[in-house]
């Protein structure tokens, strides 16, 4: 197997002076979907926020692509090649489509290069290309994520973060996102690691999974096994 | 017919000054989500300066605006960096007590300083012309065309450039600047330093029209409050509206009613913001919620 991509190791983190995470380990190989699954407040989204530098790694280790990036800020580990779509809506809802792929790119000072990258994500969703002078905060709910997810596509990451795609939207708009996951890793070859409330069809879209309880590691493997996992399948994934 | 005419014009002149007036409360507002209760004393520093340049070094007022512009946008940014940065995340109270402790701190301070004696900027050109019938007072035609000037300069900053771009992301969702890479701090920074420098601005245009004291700040905070709910959080074309607004009402009270005196001014602004707060609490075209309320 190749060297991971992204390797948590042994992560604490928290809010306040209380450890929400208790030592998680995590690994994502270069061209993998890994699905996180867990109960509601496991630490989830509190591992994402500890990856990314808005809370506080009090002990463990984050690496990426051979660079060492525990408590870096968020433009620091946007340089190093990770993207986040956050578990709240996060477009600006007063900019238009353009302005929004815009900011994805932010970083980026050579307009050349903005321009024809955002010529690149609207060709990727044509959905988004005929909105694209629409203001973001108009747009229908799924829309909105294709339109977040399309401005983590901005700077080329290597890995894009997606705190539950899904969360909110209906069932039909739930299987587009999914599809375009996966469309995306076979096409352009990109990693992602994705938190899902609907834990089977998020392990469905999947190759690797972990559940995570309470601030630490429950079970992890290929998303198959732990579908088929007795265990895994009671209690997280709503019976039979 | 004629007298209606001009308490238009008197009140649209007015009004574009209101407005360059106002902004700098509510683009703070806007951005950061703080009520700025030192605005007026940052407008009241900004008078006295043109008159510092002016009595001592026969500085014009709208010369001065060259130095006193990158001065206080230096203050701006080092009280948001020092102070406000502290704050922002904090209770709405929080910044209410923080900025009102600024505010008496810094009417007190010019007090102990330059007493409290009216001072004026006697400029040459503090005449009027006619124009079809209707009278220009010369000062305040300047201040509206320079008014108008600064809030298109503004304008095009925040919409064309990456940095005003930046700025306009953190106000609509700050979690989200953050995670496209915007230094959240540093936009505070120099939002407050843009602010501060435009509010100043103000106070020194103004300074040749009416008496510069201690305390003379107030009134504008109030003022611009009002504006801010007519038109909206950090909205430009919204403070030029709000401000032209208010602008003639005062302008048409003061006209037809008789005797209302010296504080007319005052009362308009608070009858206005009464009225606006009881019909609309919103704000008149609905935009005094924080765009970033709804993504938290
Ligand atoms: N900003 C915060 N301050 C204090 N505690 C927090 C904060 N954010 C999250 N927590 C707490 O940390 C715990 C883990 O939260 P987290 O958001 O990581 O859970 P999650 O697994 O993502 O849950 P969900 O599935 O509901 O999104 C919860 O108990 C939550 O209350
Ligand atoms: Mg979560």
């Amino acid at each position: 197997m190749s060297a991971p991509l992204l390797s948590v190791y042994d992560l604490y983190a928290g809010y306040q002076d209380f450890d929400i995470l208790k030592g998680i380990d995590l690994e994502v190989h270069p061209g993998e979907i890994v699905c996180v699954i867990g109960p509601n407040g496991a630490g989830k989204s509190t591992v994402f926020k500890a990856i990314y530098g808005f809370v506080k790694v009090r002990q463990g280790a984050v690496r990426f692509d051979g660079q060492e990036i525990t408590n870096a800020r968020p433009r620091d580990v946007l340089n190093a090649g990770i993207s986040i779509v956050p578990q709240l809506r996060s477009v600006f809802p007063q900019m238009t489509v353009m302005e929004n792929l815009e900011m994805g790119m932010y970083l980026e000072k050579n307009q050349t290069r903005v321009r024809r990258r955002i010529q690149y994500i609207l060709d990727l969703f044509p959905r988004l290309g005929e909105r694209r002078a629409q203001m973001a905060g108009t747009m229908s709910g799924g829309e909105q994520r294709m339109l977040e997810i399309g401005r983590a596509l901005m700077l080329e990451p290597k890995m894009v973060m997606m705190d539950e795609p899904s969360a909110g939207l209906a069932p039909l708009i739930i299987r587009t996102i999914f599809e375009n996951i996966q469309r995306l890793n076979r096409e352009i070859g990109l990693t992602v690691l994705m938190i899902e409330q609907n834990a089977r069809q998020g392990l469905e879209a999947s190759h690797r999974g972990y559940v995570l309880e309470l601030g630490r590691n429950a079970y992890e493997g290929p998303a198959r096994a732990l579908l088929d996992n007795r265990d895994v399948r009671r209690a997280f994934l709503g019976g039979q | 017919m004629d007298q209606f005419l001009q308490a238009l014009v008197s009140g649209l002149l007015l009004g574009g000054f209101y407005a360059v007036m106002a902004l700098g409360l509510s683009v703070i507002w806007g951005v950061m989500g703080v009520i700025n209760l030192a605005h007026g004393e940052f407008l009241m520093i900004g008078a006295y300066m043109a008159w510092g340049l002016f009595r001592f070094f026969g500085l014009d007022p709208f010369a001065s605006l060259l130095l006193i512009l990158p001065l206080m946008f230096l203050v701006g940014y080092l009280l948001q960096i020092i102070l406000i940065n502290r704050i922002v995340e904090r209770p709405y109270l929080m910044a209410l007590l923080v900025t009102f402790g600024v505010s008496i701190a810094l009417a007190n301070t010019f007090k102990i300083l330059f007493t409290s004696d009216p001072r004026n900027v006697p400029v040459v050109y503090n005449g009027s012309m006619q124009l079809v019938g209707i009278t220009f007072p010369i000062v305040k035609t300047i201040i509206f065309f320079v008014a108008l000037l600064s809030m298109i300069c503004l304008q095009i900053f925040l919409q064309r450039s990456r940095l005003g771009k930046s700025i306009r992301a953190t106000a609509q969702n700050k979690n989200a600047a953050r995670i496209v890479g915007v230094d959240i701090n540093r936009v505070y920074a120099i939002t407050a330093g843009l602010c501060i420098a435009l509010t100043a601005a103000a106070g020194a245009m103004i300074s040749p029209t009416q008496a510069i004291f201690p305390f003379m700040g107030p009134p504008f905070t109030l003022k611009a409050f009002t504006i801010t709910a007519l038109g909206g959080l950090g909205r430009i074309p919204g403070a030029l509206l709000g401000g032209i607004i208010l602008g003639i009402t005062e302008i048409l009270v003061s006209t037809y009613v008789q005797g209302i005196g010296t504080n007319l001014g005052i009362v308009t602004s608070f009858a206005l913001l009464v009225l606006i707060l009881v019909l609309r609490p919103q704000g008149l075209l609905g935009g005094l919620r924080p765009l970033d309320a709804e993504a938290e």
